[in-house]
């Protein structure tokens, strides 16, 4: 993209998803927003503010407090031209609305033959770090990339949230949106005010390296940002971005590079997205790893109560020790 | 096998009902014009026609499974005939009076039956836009009352968008107890959806009776709770159904919002081939409802008003014959579908690595090779 005549402002995550929205609101009249909390209020985060004074209450839609009612009739919305923008205010209760999900919105389009595509954006918080009450907290991730026939991201910076964003909207598949509650108000950097497109399907290499492969998504970026500062090694730093379907490539192409791979998730080991991304390197690229994949990850326990969460919460130390092992592994 | 049946109440018929048993109409019959009630008539005359055929296909090993809506007919097609052109149905699966009183296409239908992929019959079995059925049918909701939540939205959003269509959905009596039940008449109670929502209580879901989905005397009260006007209508009795729905077709249309009708009727026939009704019921009520058979009545009225003769009785069974046997030749026509058509319509774009490798592997598979082999390197997907 040419930056000559682009102006930026600084946005935090929220700000940066609610410039993207109203952007779509404006450019596209089928555009709605659709949830509970989401009208004069803006959202329990704020995301939508503003949005209802500026479009109105037949296109920034308060809905009763029922996840499957709001998935279900957001189906049958997109089957009749609208882009219903879904908002579920925590990904722990999305799981009132799993059965549409799985049953609807992911099967609807090959159902027909590709007659009814559901184009909608199912918008929702993950992730651990601020102590909220139970459920507030979910990282399972797995339960939706598991699903075919959705795409699943999730942006890490205020950059790469307004252009996914956009591009979400527009996309006729039906595409997860996971904004880290940790990380809407965690940093604000330069955001065009134009709009702009970021591709759905491709990672992002944070940061080149030729000794270790590092994976990450939502606020596990950050952390392993952190972490690098601190191990003796030349990191190669994926920002993995979509989930589903995952970019392979870029996987592949680093870790055949650096020999090594650690993959880093807030969501708990066991067929955690890391066990995909570890069989995936093991499959295609065992002759050219100097080391067993390390999966650096939440323990398989339910997401503990506040007082103990930061030792389930994979930090910069754990990343570091994951990053050490895989650097002293000897055959 | 157990030993104990279940022991059911007769069903109330306090209920909306102008033809009687008989066939012989009371009170005020709605003005439709004989062609048009001859058009019911074929449109019943020829499910069952199908549905006959598919027990024997089934029978034969032609079909795995299938359904049938004896008894149930007149439902479909009396409510469906309340719509117009533009309107759209979220089908439950006994409507099937209701797709054919539109011109739905038989023989597709039925090579979707033979377990065809939607890709291959379109393919394979084209038709012109302007012979596609004039309202927008829906997949039928397998996973129960999903479509009901489906046509509340799909209503919502042609109300938004100005749309005067009106969506009309189906369901059962057993998935009343669903969640996505409740959701979606919720929504459309605060929303004045512009739909329909049709109970079919047919006494049955698989083994369990009506009395096992609910506490409350009806089915159509439920409408209350939600702010929406319920009707309850002798569901053999197409023109009380056709009566009752219009009133609703019409109230969505102005904005008045959605209706719930419950259709009372009765399965008199298993859920479907894999079912045996008997290890769980008696026949003494599927008996007594098959005395008050939809299109035993029908024809019998059709006959009192001279709409009907033993001759046109002979040439609309005959027509329905040829007309279903050769919608099945039309889908025995139908190739079968070749496995890389279950990759089709996932998601739209370019094909991710996954995709890419996962087609290759299936391929290699096609042509007996081992597809794990190949060395997949970082940018090839094949």
């Amino acid at each position: 993209m040419s930056n000559t005549v682009t102006t930026r402002e600084e946005m935090n995550l929220i700000t940066a998803i609610n410039s993207g929205l109203r952007q779509e609101m404006a450019r596209d009249p089928a555009v709605i927003m659709y949830g509970y909390d989401i009208g004069p209020i803006g959202g329990v985060f704020r995301v939508t503010e503003g949005l209802y004074d500026e479009f109105g209450p037949q296109r920034v839609i308060d809905t009763p407090l029922s996840e499957n009612g709001v998935l279900g009739t957001a189906v049958g919305m997109a089957v009749r031209g609208l882009r219903p923008v879904v908002e579920m205010q925590f990904m722990g209760f999305f799981y009132n609305s799993f059965g549409q999900f799985v049953c609807s919105v992911a099967n609807m389009y090959e159902r027909t033959g590709g007659l009814c595509a559901v184009p909608m954006t199912i918008r929702m918080t993950f992730g651990g770090g601020i102590k909220p009450l139970l459920f507030h907290s979910e990282s399972t991730e797995t339960f939706l990339a598991h699903t075919p026939a959705v795409r699943v991201v999730c942006p890490s910076s205020p950059y790469q949230a307004k252009g996914m964003m956009a591009a979400s909207i527009r996309s006729d598949d039906p595409v997860v949106f996971l904004e880290h509650t940790k990380q809407y108000r965690a940093r604000r950097e330069p955001v065009p005010t134009e709009e702009y497109l970021l591709s759905l399907d491709k990672a992002e290499i944070i940061k080149p390296g030729k000794d270790v492969t590092v994976i990450a998504w939502g606020g596990m970026v950050e952390q392993a940002q952190l972490a690098l500062k601190n191990v003796d090694a030349d990191v190669e730093l994926i920002d993995l971005r979509s989930l589903a379907p995952l970019d392979v490539e870029t996987i592949l192409t680093s870790v055949k590079k650096t020999g090594r791979c650690v993959v880093v998730h807030e969501a708990r080991r066991t067929l955690g997205p890391g066990a995909e991304i570890s069989a995936l390197v093991h499959e295609n690229l065992l002759e050219w790893l100097l080391a067993p994949v390390q999966r650096v990850t939440a323990f398989d326990v339910n997401f503990p109560d506040n007082q103990t969460e930061d030792f389930y919460l994979p930090d910069a130390q754990r990343i570091q020790y994951g990053i050490e092992k895989v650097m002293n592994y000897r055959y | 096998m157990g030993q104990t049946k279940w022991s059911e109440p007769k069903v109330s018929e306090d209920f909306i009902r102008i033809l009687e048993p008989s066939g012989v109409a009371k009170g005020e019959v709605p003005n439709v014009a004989p062609e048009e009630l001859l058009k019911w008539y074929r449109s019943i005359v020829r499910t069952r026609a199908y549905e006959d055929m598919t027990i024997r296909m089934q029978r034969r090993g032609e079909l795995s499974v299938t359904a049938q809506s004896r008894g149930e007919e007149a439902i479909g097609v009396g409510a469906m005939a309340a719509l117009q052109a533009g309107d759209l149905v979220y089908p439950s699966y006994r409507q099937f009076s209701g797709h054919l009183y539109w011109n739905a296409p038989l023989a597709r239908a039925m090579a979707g039956l033979f377990g065809a992929a939607p890709e291959t019959i379109v393919a394979h079995l084209p038709i012109d836009e302007v012979d596609l059925p004039k309202v927008q049918f829906m997949p039928y909701g397998v996973i129960l009352a999903s479509q009901v939540t489906h046509a509340v939205g799909s209503a919502m959003a042609d109300q938004l968008q100005g749309s005067t269509a009106v969506t009309m959905t189906f369901t059962g009596e057993g998935s009343t107890s669903e969640g996505d039940f409740h959701d979606a008449l919720n929504f459309a109670g605060v929303f004045k959806a512009p739909c329909v929502i049709i109970v079919v209580n047919n006494g049955w879901s698989i083994s369990v009776p009506a009395s096992r989905q609910t506490g409350s005397a009806t089915f159509a009260e439920k409408a209350s709770a939600y702010g929406l006007p319920g009707a309850r209508v002798d569901g053999n009795d197409v023109l009380a159904v056709y009566q009752t729905v219009s009133e609703a077709v019409a109230r969505a249309r102005s904005g008045e919002g959605s209706t719930l009708v419950e259709c009372v009727t009765y399965r008199v026939v298993d859920h479907n081939t894999s079912d045996s009704s008997e290890v769980y019921r008696d026949d003494e009520q599927a008996a007594y409802w098959r005395t008050l058979d939809p299109l035993d009545r029908f024809t019998a009225y059709l006959e009192g008003q001279g709409i009907l003769t033993d001759e046109t009785k002979q040439q609309e069974a005959d027509e329905a014959k040829a007309f279903v046997e050769a919608a099945a030749e039309l889908a025995r026509s139908v190739p079968r579908s070749t496995p890389e058509t279950m990759f089709e319509h996932h998601l739209q774009g370019e094909p991710s690595w996954a995709e890419r490798v996962q087609r290759a592997e299936l391929q290699a598979e096609l042509e007996g090779r081992n597809p794990f082999l190949a060395d997949h390197q970082p940018g090839e997907g094949s």
